[in-house]
């Protein structure tokens, strides 16, 4: 009996435990956005958001002259904090900015009474400087490197000397006026601009930086649409809206697809459209999708693991999600998987050997095989939504698994010097030392084996495949890139001789023409004939293979009934703001889950 | 001999061991780790920048002054700021410290207690059906992987039947109990078919010894022997055991760390691994090792307690 007892007080007192967690929860009349995210943040200072997790979370608090509009596509740049597009001089190397006035940052100790100040452009100079800072090692100099006027030099003099000193004038980088910025190149990058809507770029106040120190990282003080008072490495960041923030709209104009979509209907209304922003951290595929399915959270992309049940068909939502509101939204990534070969090995400079590889691998079937059949067969380098792109281009070295596309790599490869694969020795494919990376290795070892190729599929943790690549100690090597931004110079950069690994180019493809129209392409403005430029790289690129192609992939993202105007993106740095919570409708919701 | 100076003594063994622990955290992670810089600067690297960040980060200064830059740091425990995060270290173990604490100091209690009181209970009763039962058990539940009890109890206790949180925790009294419970639950359940055998072979090993066929001889009843004679005499190994797990609880558990979300030092350790965070890195190694050495001579003082046989030298 005494045991029986001691059990039940057990259980009660577990159960009034559980009953304590209900204490600590926010009013149900404010508009939460609850969100997850797969991996920890490291702080909240915009030089180093190098990663997608903590530039969304810097681009709550933060922002800068340009962003991209929500509702357009393709991508497109707008003034955020600047008041209109710069102008541009006719050179195409000096930009001028005009800012917003009026903006104001966050309220602070750092200043004078405890009330933010208003944006200045000298703000921006500072904040550009902050990333050239040698001292500071911002990691998003690449960015800027060689391309403005006497930073790079800025940035040398004071790698020497104790202290940075950011008084000291750089021509290409000055405020003009209280309002007026501009930016003079070196020499014309078109790209310049879209490095100004990365929150590597974005506005930090002097006085904050100076008073916090060191600890800057952890006191996130801009002119954006959230408050975060401070900042705990934790598994939850939770930021209340900016009370002062200034009048910015819902869009009303965009591309007619997202109108018909009906993504439009908060037009007009003041931004931004939560009270809180609640994100949790959860590393783990399975606690996130079980989140997800109680409602905790409002969106979040399907877990390889549970996209059978969620998506049986690989196109439509199972019906017992429709039934709880829940929709499902598929974009394609601006990103490449590929197979790189290293062309320093002699080997490899044998074009016909190349597409034989490329010939004997059965895109299809690992598309089946790891994406769920979701993804799109690359053709070439640069993916689907940007210029550059060839729609309905059939590259000629494309394998599909048929018996003819086997025939033609024997033959290719019988013309390479190596019947049947006799001669060529075994062949090392380095990959990551995931599950699904290790299951690509043994894949792609199968498919090569159809036409005599011995692979030897060598797992590494990331950081030592990354260091392999870079002294160029592979031989095969999968791999995959993701827009930096909108533009297919980001992608046929890859390729480009002089970026050579350290570099953007890990494979080491050296072409003269090729290299010779991607400089001549990366000065231009864009238009018809650098998008012609691009296509002919295109072309290049497939029929060369410097690589085999893998897949242009989709996010396929699930999404609760109640969160509105939410579509997946590459470029989610301040979405946010952008999200709408339909309290009703989650009431009325979540009854059903 | 006089039991302080034997703890000084022991605890003056701090020194050798620390500056051996430097040495080989700086062979190991100078040899084997990846480059940190390209691991920082990621996609983007190049070569001059990675020349900037080595500089700054005094990576291209001679050998012997970064070594004696991780003596300093382990004796004075200023290890600075993360390469990767660039929190302040110190801070970071302090903030991750509690999660991992609160989850791994109640599952360590509790699976210690019931794994010793099972233990007894099948050691009274050994050699009979129930026994037998009841080791099979814990070799099954041994032979399960720690994965399958973490995906099965989350999604059957906190999803199904919606008894426990999914994942996350709350920091301060009592906010972080119904986040930790199922955690603590899994770990006693991971604990219990080890630790159970463990003790077990303990206890029988014991049990056989002539002191306990004298006392049968004397008459005395089984609890009197179970408890006063055998359970006294097996504590010597269970001691050991039991006070070298406590400087490892600091770490929590990975697993269920990162399953139910909880922001301890175990994921924190991790990802400075992964990053090639070498700063990080030597902090929780050099705390770790001093935990450890003070616990083991926490363990010999505890020998003479209940062992009177048992010199301190």
């Amino acid at each position: 009996m005494k045991k029986i007892k001691i059990f039940q007080t057990l259980i009660i007192g577990l159960l009034l435990a559980t009953v304590v967690s209900c204490t600590k929860k926010t009013a149900s009349n404010e508009s939460v956005l609850n969100l997850a995210v797969s991996s920890k943040v490291k702080g909240m200072d915009p030089i180093y958001s190098n990663d997608r997790y903590s530039s969304n979370e810097v681009a709550r608090v933060y922002e800068g002259l340009l962003e991209y509009h929500y509702l357009k596509r393709p991508y497109t740049l707008k003034p955020n904090l600047a008041e209109s597009m710069p102008t541009v001089s006719a050179d195409g190397l000096t930009y001028t900015f005009q800012i917003k006035k009026g903006v104001m940052f966050h309220d602070d100790a750092a200043f004078t009474n405890g009330k933010g100040r208003e944006l200045v452009a000298e703000d921006f100079v500072y904040s550009i400087k902050r990333l050239a800072d040698p001292k500071l090692q911002g990691l998003g100099y690449w960015l800027l490197d060689g391309k403005i006027v006497g930073l790079d030099e800025w940035r040398a003099k004071y790698a020497e000397l104790p202290k940075a000193d950011y008084s000291d004038e750089v021509e290409g980088l000055k405020a003009t006026g209280k309002y007026t910025l501009q930016f003079k190149l070196k020499k014309s990058f078109p790209q310049f601009l879209y490095s100004l809507a990365m929150p590597f770029t974005f506005a930090v106040a002097k006085e904050v930086v100076e008073k916090y120190g060191e600890e800057f990282l952890n006191h996130p003080v801009g002119t954006g649409p959230f408050v975060l008072p401070r900042f705990e490495q934790s598994n939850r960041i939770t930021y209340t809206k900016n009370k002062n923030f200034r009048e910015k709209k819902y869009p009303c104009d965009g591309s007619p697809e997202l109108k018909a979509q009906g993504y439009m209907a908060d037009c007009g209304k003041t931004l931004p459209l939560v009270d809180k922003i609640v994100v949790n951290i959860i590393v783990e595929s399975q606690p996130r999708w079980l989140n997800f399915q109680k409602g905790k959270v409002e969106y979040i992309s399907v877990p390889k693991d549970n996209f059978e049940a969620a998506i049986p068909d690989a196109k439509n939502l199972d019906p017992k999600f429709v039934e709880k509101g829940v929709r499902l939204s598929v974009t394609p990534s601006l990103d490449v998987t590929y197979t790189a070969y290293n062309h320093d090995k002699k080997l490899f400079n044998n074009t016909k050997l190349r597409q034989a590889m490329s010939l004997a691998y059965n895109v299809d079937e690992s598309n089946k095989l790891f994406y769920n059949n979701t993804a799109m067969p690359a053709q070439s380098v640069v993916p689907p939504g940007i210029a550059g792109h060839i729609p309905n281009y059939k590259n000629p070295y494309r394998g599909t698994g048929t018996p003819a596309n086997i025939a033609a790599a024997k033959k290719l490869l019988a013309e390479a010097g190596y019947p049947n694969g006799e001669g060529l020795p075994e062949i090392s494919y380095d990959c990551p030392s995931s599950t699904t990376s290790r299951q690509t290795g043994e894949f792609f070892k199968k498919q090569m084996a159809q036409i005599g190729i011995k692979i030897n599929v060598i797992t590494n943790p990331w950081p030592e495949l990354q260091k392999k690549i870079t002294n160029r100690n592979v031989d095969l090597y999968g791999i995959a890139w993701g827009a930096d931004y909108p533009d297919a110079e980001n992608f046929l950069q890859l390729l480009y001789g002089p970026n050579r690994s350290p570099g953007a180019n890990g494979s080491g493809y050296n072409n003269p023409e090729f290299n010779k129209l991607f400089a001549s392409a990366a000065t231009m403005q864009d238009s018809p004939e650098r998008t012609a430029l691009y296509e002919k790289m295109y072309r290049i690129a497939a029929e060369e293979m410097p690589w085999i192609y893998g897949v242009h992939r989709q996010s396929y993202t699930v999404v609760n009934g109640w969160l509105k105007n939410y579509m997946s993106t590459d470029f989610e740095a301040g979405q946010g703001s952008y999200l709408r919570v339909d309290l009703d409708q989650k009431k009325k919701l979540l009854e059903k889950f | 001999m006089n039991i302080w100076a034997y703890i000084i003594r022991r605890l003056l063994y701090v020194i050798p061991v620390l500056l051996g622990v430097c040495l080989i955290i700086f062979v190991l992670f100078n040899l084997v780790s990846p480059d940190p810089t390209l691991i920082m600067l990621g996609k983007h690297a190049s070569v001059s920048q990675m020349e900037d960040l080595r500089r700054e980060l005094g990576l291209d200064r001679p050998w012997f002054l970064q070594y004696l830059d991780v003596v300093k740091s382990a004796f004075t425990f200023d290890f600075g700021r993360s390469w990767s995060t660039k929190q302040e270290i110190i801070e970071m173990i302090k903030a991750g410290a509690i999660p991992s604490l609160t989850l791994s100091i109640p599952a360590f209690i509790i699976s210690t207690f019931l794994s010793i009181s099972i233990s007894l209970f099948v050691a009274f009763f050994r050699g009979t059906m129930l026994d037998r039962t009841i080791v099979f058990l814990c070799v099954t539940m041994m032979s399960i992987s720690s994965l399958a009890y973490i995906l099965f109890g989350q999604w059957f206790f906190a999803f199904k039947l919606g008894l426990f949180e999914i994942s996350g925790y709350e920091f301060g009294f009592p906010y972080f109990i119904p986040y930790v419970i199922l955690p603590v639950l899994i770990w006693v359940m991971l604990g219990i078919g080890p630790d159970v055998r463990f003790y077990r072979t303990i206890i029988l090993d014991e049990i056989y010894q002539d002191y306990v066929r004298t006392a049968r001889a004397k008459g005395l009843s089984e609890n009197m022997i179970m408890f006063k004679h055998v359970l006294k005499n097996a504590m010597i190994p269970i001691i050991t055991y039991v006070i070298i797990q406590i400087p490892f609880l600091i770490l929590g558990a990975l697993l269920l760390e990162t399953f139910f979300s909880i922001p301890g030092l175990g994921g924190i350790v991790l990802s400075a691994i992964n990053s090639s965070d070498f700063p990080v890195v030597k902090a929780m190694t050099i705390l770790i090792s001093v935990a450890y050495i003070i616990f083991s001579v926490l363990t010999d003082v505890m020998y003479t307690l209940v062992d009177p046989r048992v010199r301190l030298k």
